[in-house]
């Protein structure tokens, strides 16, 4: 008999809330044009949402992984996949990112997930950083966004899991393991016994429990993103460009403020194209993916604040260095 | 049984973030935000959050004998911790409400709150100006120095006249073997109506801008603005004017969306008029000049003599998406 009344209250409980939901909508319309709002707030409020709207999708399918990688991969296989040898993990995890399509909002709770199942931490950073950044979308756009020629995709690609190779080793010699939050710890996965379906509903509920831990993190960065771009004026930036270290110190903050997606970055990249050198374009193309604004706060999801600011640090430090010790080259 | 109040939040949360998505698609409004190559994705994550939903909601209640089950399970993966939190990384919404939830369900309730409530509105003349303004538009022109020659070419302004007449011949052959694989646009055509859009290009007694042409032309003709010089051309645009623009001066641009508005770069055509001082920013005209050159910082830009003009309301969708052409 209980389970015959739970069902039901279940279906009222989701009618009630389907309810509430539509009141709200409707109210919502009629009061939308009742009262004056600056329009530089409704622009933020547009590219705000519109950030949100681009990402969700992806944050969705990551908290979809993240709660597959929870239920079904224990830490047995982890500790199976990655190689004992340092190296040859730094290298492991690269490989694996650029082979595995995602975006930078998608893939924090994947690795978040990772983490907690034992990935070491050097291994996640490389495989955060080149993941957005090699992919067949991003090289696909890259292409077309520069006149379809393939020398900046193919620059970008190259340069950037060089790059994401010196970052991860660098972090695997600096930082010590433990770099997770408090709250993040190992889990143990009991639920080795459970039925199938068991699993794949623990696994859908696991990635809803994932979705909220995240999307405070993603709606805090696309707001200050939207920010950044509504109240700062890129033109005042863009006429101290002549030097070509200034330039490509704009240019990677751009790309880490803006926190563009990085299958639409490359056309963005490409319209500053007549104000910098190729050097500094590719500043923005590489170091965008890898770490911005909104991947920032997320990643404070996962990892203590000082950790991220080395990353962030190390990071940009390696993209700048390299780049300008290549510029006469490319 | 038991009520869980913030699993029912979430699964308001969950709804709601189903339905603002939904809103947008069946006002049309999703246009303002994305580009509608993407609406399918925004369309399926709807409906994810529709089906996350729905399991969300088995979890508002619970019965008593599942409660102790949950406990005992918890029980057990504790074993190994000393803390709390234990195995539980993450909220699953059982612990007590506390002023720490209560913010961070406010963060999550903001975008749903401003997504409802305010209106979609057009990206404008202040952004095309915090974008970089007519500093970016000369852009295409030196994409084709960088590409022809080396990158200190491009930075020196006098390249002379034989030099660059060689240059450009180099481009056309360039231009020709990538006809074929070329470019960007709005919606998806095919190889031939992108070949026979080109030919228009040249052919035509007046380019005729329209949305779904506008980018390639308008790439085109910084391309090469010698071979339009004296065409006529016809567009729409809204008004963008800039500081140290002669007073018969403004910009008509348009915003080209790749993914969302976010990542909306402006393009766009100087352009003279006598009216100038009348028009202001944001006010849309459709426009029919003639195209000429002039050097604006350096850099080669189309500058367009305005014959005519009449004002025009903004279009349903303002932004100008990049084509993609099927290439089999």
């Amino acid at each position: 008999m209980n389970r015959v009344f739970r069902s039901h209250i279940i279906d009222i409980t989701g009618i009630i809330l389907i309810a509430i939901l539509v009141y709200f909508i409707s109210f919502s319309s009629g009061l939308a044009l009742s009262f004056d709002i600056p329009p530089s707030l409704l622009n933020l409020n547009v590219i705000f949402i519109s950030i949100l709207i681009e990402a969700l999708p992806f944050v969705l399918i990551g908290v979809l992984i993240a709660g597959f990688i929870q239920i079904f991969i224990t830490e047995d296989h982890i500790k199976r996949w990655i190689p004992k040898n340092r190296t040859a993990a730094v290298i492991m995890s690269c490989v694996a990112g650029a082979l595995f399509p995602a975006c930078e909002c998608g893939i924090v709770p994947i690795i978040r997930r990772l983490m907690s199942k034992g990935v070491p931490v050097y291994a996640a950073i490389g495989f955060m950083l080149t993941g957005p950044l090699i992919n067949p979308i991003v090289i696909a756009s890259t292409y077309m966004a520069f006149g379809n020629d393939f020398e900046m995709a193919g620059l970008r690609m190259g340069l950037g899991f060089l790059i994401a190779i010196i970052v991860a080793f660098s972090v695997s010699i600096i930082f010590k393991s433990g770099q997770l939050k408090e709250s993040i710890h190992l889990s143990h996965s009991s639920e080795n016994n459970r039925s199938f379906l068991d699993r794949i509903w623990s696994m859908l509920t696991h990635s809803i429990d994932e979705f909220f831990d995240m999307a405070k993190y993603l709606i805090i960065g696309a707001l200050l993103a939207s920010i950044v771009q509504v109240y700062m004026p890129a033109k005042t930036f863009l006429q101290s460009a002549d030097n070509p270290v200034v330039s490509l110190l704009i240019m990677m903050g751009f790309a880490y403020v803006l926190s563009l997606c990085s299958e639409a970055d490359a056309f963005i990249g490409a319209s500053f194209s007549s104000i910098f050198p190729k050097s500094s374009i590719l500043g923005f193309l590489i170091f965008g993916p890898m770490i911005d604004f909104k991947n920032t706060i997320m990643m404070l999801s996962v990892f203590r604040m000082k950790f991220v600011l080395g990353v962030l640090a190390l990071t940009a430090s390696v993209v700048f260095f390299t780049l300008l010790l290549l510029q006469n080259f490319i | 049984m038991k009520i869980h109040f913030q699993q029912a939040l979430r699964a308001l949360i969950l709804l709601a973030f189903c339905g603002l998505i939904f809103q947008l698609h069946y006002t049309g409004d999703i246009t303002k935000y994305i580009n509608p190559k993407y609406v399918r994705l925004s369309q399926s994550a709807s409906i994810l959050f529709l089906f996350l939903f729905f399991i969300q909601i088995t979890r508002i209640w619970t019965s008593k004998r599942e409660e102790e089950g949950h406990e005992h399970h918890h029980g057990e993966n504790c074993r190994h911790h000393d803390d709390h939190s234990c195995s539980h990384h993450h909220d699953h919404g059982d612990t007590p409400f506390t002023g720490k939830k209560l913010l961070s369900y406010s963060i999550i309730l903001f975008p749903l709150l401003t997504g409802f409530f305010l209106p979609a509105k057009t990206l404008d003349a202040s952004i095309a100006e915090k974008k970089g303004g007519l500093a970016i538009l000369g852009n295409q022109k030196q994409e084709v120095n960088t590409s022809a020659g080396s990158d200190e070419k491009a930075d020196e302004p006098d390249i002379d006249l034989e030099d660059y007449s060689l240059e450009e011949e180099l481009e056309e052959v360039e231009e020709l073997e990538h006809d074929l694989s070329v470019n960007e646009e709005v919606q998806e055509i095919s190889n031939e109506e992108f070949e026979q859009l080109k030919k228009d290009l040249y052919s035509a007694p007046a380019i005729k801008m329209d949305d779904k042409v506008f980018s390639l032309y308008y790439e085109e003709i910084s391309k090469d603005i010698d071979k339009f010089i004296g065409r006529e051309i016809e567009f729409q645009g809204f008004i963008y004017k800039e500081e140290g623009l002669a007073s018969n001066q403004l910009v008509i641009s348009r915003f080209l969306i790749t993914h969302c508005v976010a990542d909306a770069s402006m393009i766009g055509f100087l352009s003279e008029m006598e009216e100038a001082p009348e028009l202001y920013d944001n006010m849309w005209v459709k426009v029919r000049g003639v195209i000429q050159k002039e050097a604006y910082n350096g850099t080669e830009l189309p500058l367009i003599k305005i014959k005519e003009w009449q004002e025009i309301e903004e279009p349903f969708i303002p932004y100008l998406y990049p084509l993609t052409i099927k290439i089999l």
